[in-house]
């Protein structure tokens, strides 16, 4: 045998253990010109299908194997897959993972499942209890183990591993040697491996660090496992050497005859990938689960439950369009064979809509027809021009990808169904986590005994960026230029940190990934259960479309959630249910919100950006949301389609007509390509493929290496059908320059429709849709911008009131008279004129859940407790402890109940009140256990005389407690300084000239450093000043200056430049940026010492 | 051959023990100004580790290929003669500085 098989290797995916990424380790066995490798990680098959794949890339022929814990928990083994018995492996792994938490094979375990063990090979190698009875020359004991397991497996070889460790232990040269004996007395196979978990022996550092990591100590000579650098994956000369120093000291004349051994056993373990670990399979539910005998009965039920659903929604002229291209849609389907596929997933959606949880769609999938008919997804696809052959078709090897949308807040629920009806056909899917900057700087600082605060404030300066990129970061951070990072210490934990970069480091739930399957999904892929108590496969989501199960996302989107809340509010309040899925998708009132860009709290266009893309953009149609959402997007983003797309929308540049052929296509989007599904219509359109054919094409343009392909075969066919050179160059032209960014127009229509949804629930019921907003909180911004908001809608924000909060948001009518509600200011400028909602007459109340440290428990308790007739009855009967009644009080929960507002008494009488009542009762009492007995009468209730707590006490208070502001608005605190200062409040800002510089405050809503094409970093500053927003952009040059401010102050006052970039859109660009309470103090001492100016 | 192979470069001749290993295994040493010839290798190891140490004692002898300085050190127990009786060393190579350190043994191990 010329080249040496090593039968165990331990990856990175034996966690904070193997230092290598299976595919390095292949890399290196193909260079080694090794002939097959195995894979045989500890306690996981995680890395076996990156492995194969590796394996098929290179050449190499993969062994699949894992290390484990076998009788006792440290003893371990090495259990290897027979040729055509992976299956045997996987389905004993998962009965090990389902059976026994520390991962241990038992002897009962194994006999209970030797149906399984019975296939596989074993190793006993230097950790095994075999060797170890070897070790201490109990060769009796060693040979009755050895015939305890001899029927439980296909076959048992004793594994000679020498580390050149000094003595002989284990490791050691001698020690193989005598395991070697041991199996040359008894007759029994013997191979050699070097147990390898480095690729290099420079890799030692990193070893030491992970089991620091592992072990959670720090480094020491106690806490590392090595005693040298020899697990290294060698080379075959190098094995070869090793197996003769071996054999040669247990007495043969060379290695020759233990390397012909492992070689055999190498033989007997190699697995196809195709066959027996299944690259390129395709698991689809089976017939059955679907209540069918076989598949032409699965196409029966798909084609009557698609014609169902398709008279429902279609009538007239248009349900014979949709009947013709439903024909198309099940006859590519039928080809597929993906019938069960539909039938599922549709299957999933019903199972929602009964338990009344809201689904939407997403993706690729909305351009089905099917998937509407279901009623999986919601988008009519027709009329919006979706192509069912983005999303799938015959001409494409992979399945398609739906991915559901349900409320977040039920996800779990759904969950629950999916198992109960599918059982042991489904699982979720693993996600491996790897080391990134944070975690690899805490990782190493800990093993290297840094002090902890240190080492805290290097990771949280850390932006969440790859571990090789620190130096760099470091470099151009200003704001880590102060972090001291000279010292030998950081420099090697830099150093370090970089050397674990993206090695996994646990394996977790993919969030919302399950896989369907059929009966045999257990053969398939190996499983535990994680943490949340689920069937996991220990495959990731690229994995198992590897081996081709079908993965359904089931995403909980808190929009959803939050639109679910407002129908059951709206319900409540006016007394008859709105069937948000039935509105029409063009109410005028709607996109004037949206063009107001006052979208704070709807789905997709809040952020800042948006905010101002749509301001630019003024959208009037569904059609405008799509677009909008797609020009959002990173690729149009960065081939900016934007600037010539609003250009020629509002006028400013004429689009050049290319051929009327492509009129229709062009014309939707200004003449830029934004969509997928246009570039596949104009390719098809010009050469006469279908449009299936013409995805590929689309697909091929993706890759620059293969446009130059496309170009040749794209010309002579589109000249053939008639059309001149300019016009093919043309179109060439704007093929290449943006087939590869666009956006798929199916995916952007599902997001769009939650999105129009959410603002015409703002628009019509404001109240309600902002409840649901704080309630489940969908977006970006925190929950005192969305009360901010509510208040200039006009909307009363109801104090927490024992007798009337509840655990949620809830709207009140209210003949209070609030504020007027903002009025978009309808200048000249600005466009047409804007009607806007008003939502006065609406309270939203406050939820008890929001006081700080309080239990839903207790909440729970508080509001069956109903109704208090005072502080003191609360204090003796709701079962809120002290921190919460005073927290309660504090922000001015029992105000009504005491009617404050008319007494002589105020809240600081109500807090000595309060102090009086526990001091009565005494410091015993618990939550709602002792029934209290009173043997005095309850202290009496009168004013002190006191003055009552200010009004900035009051916010402060809330902020405190609540974490937001809700009686007044905090900068309402500086407004003589900003008035003075001439500071512009940012629904002012419109009415000022572009390129003017204004001063502005407001509170940080948001801090967002996204990565730019430039690759220079810019800061997008949002601060909001009780009248909307302001967003301010700080490029590079501004950021030395005021980096540490804008990441570390709440409150700020800030220099800008104006810029108008559209009818309604405003941006700042950042010249200056301070903390406001620092201006202000500088400001009130220069007033007082009578100094002039700011 | 054996002068040349162990002084290379007269101009700075290595520090440490002079070894002659022409294919990383040790032939033939110099101890004590007399010249061994290496009958039988009786065991060798190799031992590395504790870089995290030398980083605050600041003995971290760094070069190119090593960022940390592990230590990393492979050891031959041999069985050695210069003319006549024979004596058991170890023979060691600093894989760091490259520098060779021998030390006579009381016993084969």
């Amino acid at each position: 045998m010329k080249n040496f098989t090593h039968l165990r290797v331990a990856s990175g995916y034996s966690f904070k253990y193997g230092t290598a990424h299976a595919n390095q380790l292949v890399e290196r066995a193909a260079e080694f010109e090794m002939s097959a490798l195995a894979l045989t990680d500890i306690d996981t098959m995680a890395g076996a299908i990156r492995f194969t794949k590796s394996c098929e890339a290179s050449g190499i022929a993969p062994i699949l194997g894992i290390n484990l814990s076998f009788i006792q928990k440290k003893y371990r083994v090495t259990l290897l897959a027979q040729g055509g018995e992976l299956s045997s492996l996987y389905r004993l792994v998962t009965e090990i993972n389902l059976n026994n938490s520390e991962n241990l094979l038992t002897h009962l375990l194994l006999e209970r499942f030797s149906q399984y063990s019975r296939n596989l090979l074993i190793l006993h190698g230097p950790e095994s209890q075999l060797a170890q009875a070897i070790a201490s020359r109990k060769s009796h004991e060693a040979l009755s183990i050895f015939n305890a397991t001899r029927e439980l497996f296909a076959n048992q070889a004793l594994e000679c591993v020498s580390h050149l460790i000094r003595g002989d232990g284990a490791l050691s040269t001698s020690y193989a040697a005598r395991i070697l004996n041991f199996a040359r007395d008894n007759n029994l196979p013997a191979v050699l491996s070097n147990a390898v978990r480095m690729l290099d022996r420079s890799d030692g550092p990193v070893a030491d660090v992970l089991d620091a990591a592992r072990k959670l100590v720090p480094l020491s000579s106690k806490s590392v496992n090595r005693q040298n650098s020899e697990a290294y994956f060698k080379a075959s000369s190098e094995m070869s050497y090793l197996a003769d120093e071996i054999s040669r000291l247990a007495g043969e004349r060379d290695g020759k005859y233990l390397l012909k051994t492992t070689a055999d056993w190498a033989e007997r373990a190699i697995l196809s990938p195709r066959k027996d670990i299944g690259i390129g399979e395709i698991h689809l539910p089976d017939a059955q689960s679907l209540g069918a005998k076989n598949q032409s009965e699965l196409a029966a039920q798909l084609r009557s439950r698609c014609e169902a659903g398709l008279s429902r929604r279609y009538i007239g002229a248009k349900s014979v369009v949709a009947a013709s291209r439903l024909e198309e849609e099940l006859s590519a389907i039928r080809t597929l064979g993906y019938e069960s596929y539909f039938l599922t997933v549709a299957d999933i959606t019903d199972m929602s809509r009964e338990r009344g949880i809201r689904v939407a769609a997403r993706g690729s999938g909305a351009g089905s027809l099917i998937c509407h008919v279901l009623g999986i997804s919601g988008v009519e696809p027709i009329t919006h021009g979706l192509l069912m052959e983005r999303f799938c078709s015959p001409l494409r090897g992979e399945l398609p990808d739906i991915d559901i949308d349900v409320e977040s807040a039920r996800r779990l629920e759904i969950y629950g169904a999916i198992f109960e009806k599918y059982g042991k056909r489904c699982a979720t899917v693993s996600m491996v986590e790897t080391y990134r900057s944070r975690h690899a700087i805490r990782d190493v600082g800990a093993a290297l005994g840094i002090s902890p605060m240190e080492i805290d404030l290097i990771a949280k300066s850390m932006p969440h960026i790859r571990a090789s990129n620190i130096p760099k970061a470091l470099a151009n951070l200003p704001e880590l230029k102060h972090l001291n990072l000279d010292t030998p210490i950081l420099k090697m934990a830099i150093e370090l940190a970089g050397r674990l970069d993206s090695l996994p480091r646990h394996l977790s739930m993919h969030p919302c990934a399950i896989v369907l399957a059929d009966q045999g999904l257990g053969d398939y892929a190996p499983q535990q259960i994680n943490a949340s108590g689920y069937p996991m496969l220990q495959f990731d989501k690229d994995d198992v479309e590897a081996i081709g199960l079908l993965k359904l996302d089931v995403l909980g989107v808190r929009m959803q959630s939050a639109i679910s809340y407002t129908l059951s509010e709206i319900e409540r309040i006016e007394g008859a249910p709105l069937d948000i899925d039935a509105i029409a998708l063009d109410d005028k009132k709607t996109f004037d919100l949206i063009k107001s860009t006052r979208t704070l709290g709807i789905f997709q266009i809040e952020s800042p950006g948006q905010r101002e893309l749509v301001g630019k953009f003024a959208p009037n149609t569904f059609n405008d949301l799509i677009i909008d959402i797609s020009l959002f997007r990173p690729g149009p983003v960065k081939s900016d389609m934007i600037t010539p797309f609003l250009a020629t929308r509002h006028g400013l540049r004429t689009r050049p007509r290319i051929h009327e052929d492509l009129e229709d296509i062009l014309s939707e989007t200004e003449g830029v390509v934004v969509f997928h599904e246009q570039v596949i219509k104009i390719i098809s359109i010009m050469t006469g493929i279908t449009l299936a054919e013409a995805d590929e094409k689309r697909r091929q343009l993706g890759d620059i290496a293969n446009q130059q392909a496309f170009c040749n075969w794209f010309y002579p066919v589109a000249v053939a059908r008639g059309y001149t050179n300019l016009v093919v160059n043309e179109v060439w032209e704007i093929l290449r320059a943006f087939a590869s960014f666009g956006f798929c127009k199916a995916h952007a229509a599902a997001f769009a429709l939650p999105a129009y949804q959410s603002s015409w629930l703002k628009t019509h019921h404001t109240a309600a849709f902002l409840a649901g907003v704080l309630t489940h909180e969908p977006g970006m911004y925190p929950k005192r911008v969305i009360l901010d908001e509510a208040r200039q809608w006009g909307i009363k924000l109801a104090p927490i009131d024992v007798n009337l909060s509840g655990v949620t948001y809830r709207v009140e009518r209210t003949s209070d008279v609030a504020r007027a509600p903002y009025l978009a200011p309808n200048v000249a400028s600005s466009g047409e004129v804007l009607e806007l909602p008003d939502a006065r007459g609406f309270a939203i109340r406050m939820s008890l859940s929001d006081i700080d440290g309080i239990d839903s428990k207790e909440v729970a308790n508080i509001i069956s407790g109903r109704p208090y007739l005072d502080l003191a009855d609360f204090v003796y009967r709701s079962g809120a402890s002290r921190p919460t009644t005073e927290s309660l009080l504090m922000v001015g929960a029992f105000d009504k109940l005491h009617k404050l507002s008319t007494s002589e008494i105020n809240r600081r009488d109500l807090l000595l009140h309060l102090q009086d009542l526990y001091r009565l009762t005494g410091s015993k009492r618990t939550t709602g256990q002792s029934q209290m007995t009173f043997e005095l009468q309850a202290p009496s209730l009168e004013p002190s005389g006191l003055p009552d707590i200010t009004a900035s006490e009051q916010v402060k208070s809330e902020i405190d407690i609540l974490g937001m502001d809700i009686s007044s608005h905090l900068l309402e605190f500086y407004g003589d300084f900003l008035n003075k200062i001439g500071a512009v409040r940012s629904s002012d800002l419109i009415k000022h000239r572009s390129g003017t510089s204004v001063l502005v405050a407001g509170v940080k809503v948001a801090l967002q450093t996204p990565p730019v094409r430039s690759g220079r970093r810019v800061m997008f500053l949002t601060i909001d000043d009780g009248f909307g927003c302001n967003d301010i952009t700080f490029f590079e040059d501004k950021q030395a200056d005021f980096a540490t401010v804008l990441r570390n102050s709440w409150l700020f006052l800030v220099r800008g430049e104006i810029r108008r970039t559209g009818p309604r859109g405003i941006s700042l660009l950042g010249t200056g940026a301070w903390e406001l309470a620092i201006s202000h103090d500088k400001w009130r001492n220069l007033a007082v010492y009578g100094a002039s100016g700011l | 051959m054996f002068e040349e192979a162990i002084t290379q470069n007269p101009a700075t001749p290595p520090p440490g023990a002079r070894v002659l290993a022409p294919e990383g295994e040790p032939i033939e040493f110099i101890y004590n100004g007399h010249k061994f010839h290496i009958h039988a290798i009786v065991s060798r190891w190799r031992e590395s580790g504790g870089w995290w140490n030398r980083i605050s004692d600041g003995k971290n002898r760094v070069n190119e290929e090593n960022i940390f300085d592990d230590g990393a050190r492979a050891i031959w127990r041999v069985e050695a003669a210069p003319v006549g009786a024979l004596a058991t060393f170890e023979i060691e190579l600093d894989e760091v500085t490259k520098t060779w350190l021998i030390r006579p043994t009381s016993r084969p191990a």
